[in-house]
């Protein structure tokens, strides 16, 4: 008998936990939103105060946190109650929060999707709340309409970016020529792809006639990856510059050059993010340039969104983005990141 | 006197079900949505693919072995088979010349790629007696692997009667958690109704004393692994369906942690030789009512892992103590 008062004693003890937690963390409507930055404020006075949205991230990673971060923020002034959750790269986990979130009766919910070949699923999960693509653009685009729409940035203008910066580079010294080592993200990730293909076509508007030095390399977006794939290469094969789908990568074949004594300052390494290790590399002079992709804009755009959707106005509105043509998406432009202007991505 | 014996007994057994009832109370006082029809429905599709591999790996543990390779044979058998039923013009098929089999061959074709990858492993413990542990975590990195060689991208655009398991519904119902309920009467027919069931008992409490009761030990394993794995197969067809798509890094990625934590929570000893299949299946509720009650009452996810991890830690003592208690 001792031992079942036990089980139902610590059965008690754990339920009280739990409702610890819920009412600590927003259970009743009209609590302080939960977030993970701890701010909660209700400063209301914006157009969607005390509406409950969740945001279902497919990971945290630096950026996406960033991203995250930015939406929590915008939250908070707006008074609206924000959720966010962590998918962890799990379709069906993210599928699972979708459906959860429309039980709880929410109008809206911001998605990054974790593969975006389902997103056509997502919105028939999502039933009739509006939904926020953001970050990771469908791989169906006709999914997008005046209750799906997307947030993000376009991702074939930043490896253009790229591109015309190298293009400028060795024209200035007279090749058109060269020959690249390129450190490719995720493969099949349409980022990684665009990314890619995008620098390439950069590259030959400009003129130059480019070749790969090695192998195609796929480096996950990862640095350490990246390091292990170019060590072997960067004293023995010949290139001009490297081509890198991400910072992190780029300043992993920077690490690798410095461990094997080779001046990373003598060639061109260009990167995407200008993410905080970016950055100081690019005030180093080792990576020569980056493109700023802007989470606090695809956070807040995407809030944005879905207040907007909610109250039926343009999704842009009350943000400085601009919209497609069909009112459906909403892009943050990246922008170049080099030596000149790096301060001001402080 | 008897009979309060037999009520002690029955609470002790079944005292699971009583953590999950008060469980469900809380959640449903605290977040009335939780108690809505399609809130329950979601909340068991959501489970419904790692509750099947629980009640695959309960198996497993109960012979005194583990499954590690499931997570990962579910991802690879999900692409295999998705690839199988793409669109013959499907500009991004993996297979491209293959065309759309029939739903019902590519079930069988995932079947049975299923029981032939737990046949390898399975056969590797059994006559190598080499731990399970091992064993299968090689299985899990190569099953991985496979996947990854096999197709680089998410594999999607998978046809409608392939899908019909895992997103379809019967009245209501999806069929997902059906499936989950007829795995679950099988598991439980296998574990109590059949030699098969019987044997994996005595193996798991004494593998020495099966031999010698004329067990063919190596036999059950092998079999207890092609049943570990076929279930594998089930949740990854099933995953692949509900989502629309097969990806190799990520599908079932991890599952057999929660899996095995299902079938933890629910009594099943790591010891070997005890297991129930009702505590399996109210181990994988709980575990589906914190998920699914924590979002809802916006319970941020590290807080709900880290309940979680309470909830695992903590039902393994209790049950240490009540069957060290009963020896």
């Amino acid at each position: 008998m001792r031992k079942i008062l036990a089980m139902l004693l610590a059965a008690g003890m754990l339920c009280g936990t739990l409702a610890g937690c819920g009412s600590g963390d927003g259970g009743d409507n009209g609590g302080s939103s939960a977030d993970t930055s701890g701010g909660g404020a209700d400063s209301s006075g914006g157009s969607g105060s005390g509406t409950s949205i969740t945001l279902i991230m497919s990971q945290r990673d630096e950026f996406l946190s960033e991203l995250e971060s930015a939406a929590i923020g915008a939250a908070n002034d707006l008074g609206v109650q924000l959720t966010t959750q962590d998918a962890n790269s799990d379709t069906s986990k993210m599928l699972q929060y979708i459906e959860t979130a429309k039980n709880a009766g929410e109008k809206a919910i911001i998605i990054n999707m974790v593969d975006p070949e389902t997103a056509a699923q997502c919105v028939e999960s999502a039933g009739d709340m509006k939904v926020v693509f953001v970050n990771r653009y469908p791989s169906d685009p006709s999914v997008l309409n005046e209750n799906a729409v997307y947030v993000g940035s376009d991702e074939m203008t930043s490896g253009k970016f790229q591109g015309e910066f190298l293009s400028e580079y060795f024209k200035s010294q007279g090749k058109t020529e060269i020959s690249y080592i390129l450190l490719n993200g995720i493969i099949g990730q349409t980022s990684t792809t665009n990314r890619t293909l995008s620098v390439m076509k950069a590259l030959e508007d400009g003129g130059i006639t480019a070749t790969e030095a090695s192998a195609p390399l796929a480096c996950d977006y990862d640095r350490a990856t990246a390091m292990d794939m170019i060590s072997p290469l960067v004293d023995t094969v010949s290139y001009d510059c490297i081509i890198s789908n991400n910072d992190a990568m780029a300043l992993g074949a920077i690490e690798a050059m410095k461990s094997k004594g080779i001046d990373p300052t003598a060639i061109p390494i260009v990167g995407i993010d200008a993410s905080t290790d970016g950055r100081e590399s690019i005030k180093n002079g080792e990576l020569m340039m980056s493109v700023y992709q802007n989470p606090f804009g695809q956070g807040e755009g995407a809030l944005r969104a879905a207040l907007n959707l909610i109250d039926g106005k343009p999704i842009n509105d009350g943000t400085s983005y601009e919209t497609d043509e069909t009112g459906n998406i909403v892009w943050i432009p990246f922008e170049p990141v080099t030596i000149d202007n790096v301060a001001d991505y402080d | 006197m008897n009979k309060t014996f037999d009520k002690k007994r029955f609470l002790s057994q079944n005292s699971i079900w009583l953590v999950l009832i008060a469980l469900i109370i809380v959640m449903g006082v605290a977040q009335p949505s939780f108690f809505t029809a399609s809130n329950l429905l979601t909340l068991l599709s959501g489970e419904a693919v790692k509750g099947i591999m629980a009640f695959g790996v309960m198996f497993a543990i109960l012979s005194k072995g583990i499954d590690l390779t499931i997570g990962a044979s579910a991802g690879l058998v999900a692409c295999i088979t998705a690839a199988l039923v793409q669109p013959s013009d499907y500009a991004n098929a993996v297979l491209p010349g293959v065309g759309t089999l029939p739903a019902p061959v590519v079930f069988l074709i995932g079947l049975a790629l299923g029981a032939g990858i737990g046949a390898i492993y399975g056969a590797i413990i059994a006559y190598t007696k080499i731990p399970a542990f091992i064993a299968t975590l090689g299985g899990q990195l190569i099953c991985r692997a496979s996947a990854k060689i096999f197709t680089n991208r998410p594999v999607s655009n998978l046809s409608d009667s392939f899908r019909y398991p895992g997103n379809g519904r019967i009245a209501g119902i999806p069929v997902i958690i059906i499936v989950f309920f007829i795995m679950f009467a099988i598991s439980a027919f296998l574990l109590t109704q059949t030699r098969f069931g019987k044997n994996v008992y005595a193996i798991g409490g004494n593998d020495q004393a099966a031999r010698v009761a004329g067990i063919n030990v190596e036999k059950n394993l092998i079999l207890v692994y092609i049943w570990c794995s076929v279930c594998a197969a089930i949740a990854g067809m099933l995953l692949a369906g509900r989502a629309g798509s097969a990806d190799p890094a990520n599908s079932g990625l991890n599952y057999e942690l929660d899996a095995i934590a299902a079938a933890t929570v629910g009594g099943t000893s790591h010891t070997g030789g005890i297991c129930r299949a009702s505590g399996v299946l109210a181990g994988i509720l709980i575990l589906g009512v914190i998920n699914n009650g924590l979002v809802m009452l916006k319970v941020d996810d590290n807080m709900t892992n880290i309940v979680k991890g309470l909830i695992i830690v903590g039902s393994v003592v209790l049950d240490m103590r009540k069957n060290a208690r009963k020896a």
